[in-house]
């Protein structure tokens, strides 16, 4: 694969998702959730005014892992679909199909990481002028995880794109692997695990963990704000098999990496053989 | 220059081209003719290296085009049936994409859009939402040019130009002729044949039914008091 080859194709893909005005939109959504969670998070409470990184942070997080994976997944089918008058002539040039994939994914990437930056950015800098700095080390390590999250689940709209080709199917593929890994996913672990005996479920939950990519992303976000008493089952069954912090977030993070691989090397695959 | 040999492709139980061979030599301008769904676009596509065929090869300038495609793809280039772009950007933002990708300098983009009789000019920093189909096949064929690559493979050019479009562009297509480039083409406008070809293969069901110099096409016409469309007419439906 060749940089020169990949760079002009995401320097493209990141101009028309500015000008479609959807990085603008993203940023500002994002901004706007982070805003709105931090000044009415304790409205139940019957308090109301921003609140600090720690508690913004966890109430975020539950938000972003069932907004982001939907964004990605939307916004990566609407690009990799074919569009066919387009891809022939892209096709044609002397360019490898993955360099091609490569470089749509990473405009995107780059769209989705400005849009991330600008709205969580805003909004950090907001907390930041109107409450302490207590637990402001993981508000950085949550834009990270989301930023994973992003890449993850445009991998699998790639895939999905690349497995439908049509638009119909493509977008209700998306929408399916949406509702899977968000919804369906731990209601099924959950369910399996009350199915086996304790030791067995807890293996259960540990290596099921693996198997979604928001659930990582949930759980690494959990450890970074070290708050044990959240982590709930999958969070202690990591901590331990693992025996550590340390080796847990270095398994979610080779995991996170896997779970953006897999897709990719199975789209280049995909699209070898298929016809433009 | 090119050379096809067995060109089969099927799609499921749909035959779109089977056992096709041909030849286009340095410099020639070959058309392929032929009824909807004859196989022209699939031959042109399998060349280009948009489709993989199912049985049989392709080579362009000596490179086997299914074993070495960048190599190929570097030696053509290809102009679809129906162009698109990203609505947003400019048609000199769309052509300055396709020149990093082909890394050609920037430059190259005013040599084509300067140089050329086929008027270029005047769009170039529209945005591609602006422009109509005639021009966006204008663009498309810019693109085409850029690279100066050896071979030009155009499936339908001027299907969506205006007359004056199509003379313009019948007239750049025999300049880029006289400077030696290897033309293929598919068309239903028997016009851009009688005008542009040397040889002309016809096609029909998948089928190479004829290959023809465009002389001897001419010379029927003659003899026989038969315009093009009629002597094509009996080839496909000899076939």
């Amino acid at each position: 694969m060749e940089l020169s080859s990949i760079l002009p194709i995401a320097h493209r893909e990141l101009i028309v998702a500015i000008r479609n005005k959807w990085t603008v939109i993203f940023a500002f959504v994002f901004g706007s959730l982070v805003l709105a969670i931090s000044y009415f998070g304790t409205i139940t409470a019957g308090e109301i005014g921003f609140q600090g990184f720690n508690r913004t942070t966890a109430s975020l997080l539950s938000l972003v892992l069932y907004l982001i994976p939907l964004v990605s997944l939307m916004m990566g089918t609407q690009s990799f679909l074919r569009n066919e008058g387009e891809d022939e002539m892209l096709f044609s040039q002397p360019v490898s199909r993955s360099e091609i994939l490569t470089g749509k994914l990473l405009g995107l990437f780059a769209a989705m990481t400005t849009a991330t930056f600008i709205g969580f950015g805003v909004g950090g800098v907001v907390i930041a002028t109107q409450t302490d700095a207590e637990g402001f080390l993981g508000y950085p390590v949550f834009v990270l995880l989301s930023l994973f999250l992003t890449l993850v689940f445009l991998s699998l709209s790639m895939l999905a794109a690349i497995i439908s080709q049509r638009r119909t199917k493509a977008f209700g593929l998306a929408l399916l692997l949406w509702f899977f890994f968000v919804i369906l996913y731990d209601l099924l672990v959950l369910g399996g695990s009350l199915l086996l005996k304790e030791r067995s479920a807890n293996y259960f939950i540990f290596a099921s963990l693996f198997g979604n990519p928001v659930d990582i992303v949930r759980v690494a976000g959990l450890l970074s704000m070290k708050g044990g008493e959240v982590f709930g089952a999958a969070g202690a069954a990591l901590l331990k098999f693992l025996g550590g912090y340390g080796q847990a977030i270095a398994a979610l993070v080779v995991g996170l990496i896997v779970w953006t691989a897999v897709p990719i090397l199975a789209s280049f695959r995909l699209l070898r053989d298929q016809d433009i | 220059m090119i050379e096809v040999k067995g060109l089969a492709k099927t799609f499921g139980q749909f035959t779109a081209v089977a056992g096709v061979s041909f030849e286009v030599r340095e410099g020639e301008t070959f058309a392929m003719l032929g009824p909807n769904g004859s196989g022209k676009s699939t031959i042109l596509k399998s060349i280009a290296g948009l489709q993989r065929p199912t049985e049989g090869t392709i080579t362009i300038g000596g490179v086997n085009a299914l074993k070495a495609p960048l190599a190929a793809r570097k030696l053509i280039s290809y102009l679809p049936q129906r162009v698109g772009f990203h609505d947003c950007l400019t048609a000199h933002e769309v052509l300055e994409f396709y020149c990093r990708l082909r890394k050609l300098p920037i430059s190259r983009i005013d040599d084509v859009v300067h140089s050329s009789e086929f008027n270029f000019n005047g769009f170039s920093e529209k945005r591609v939402s602006e422009l109509s189909g005639g021009m966006k096949q204008k663009l498309g064929l810019a693109i085409a040019c850029l690279a100066d690559a050896p071979v030009l493979l155009l499936d339908e050019p001027t299907v969506s130009l205006d007359p004056a479009g199509a003379i313009a562009f019948r007239k750049f297509l025999k300049k880029l002729k006289e400077k030696g480039k290897t033309i293929v083409f598919t068309s239903h406008v028997l016009a851009d044949v009688e005008m542009l070809a040397d040889r002309v293969a016809i096609l029909v069901d998948g089928k190479l039914t004829a290959v023809l110099p465009i002389e001897e096409l001419r010379q029927q016409i003659a003899d026989r008091d038969r315009s093009l469309e009629e002597i094509y007419l009996e080839y496909a439906s000899a076939a």
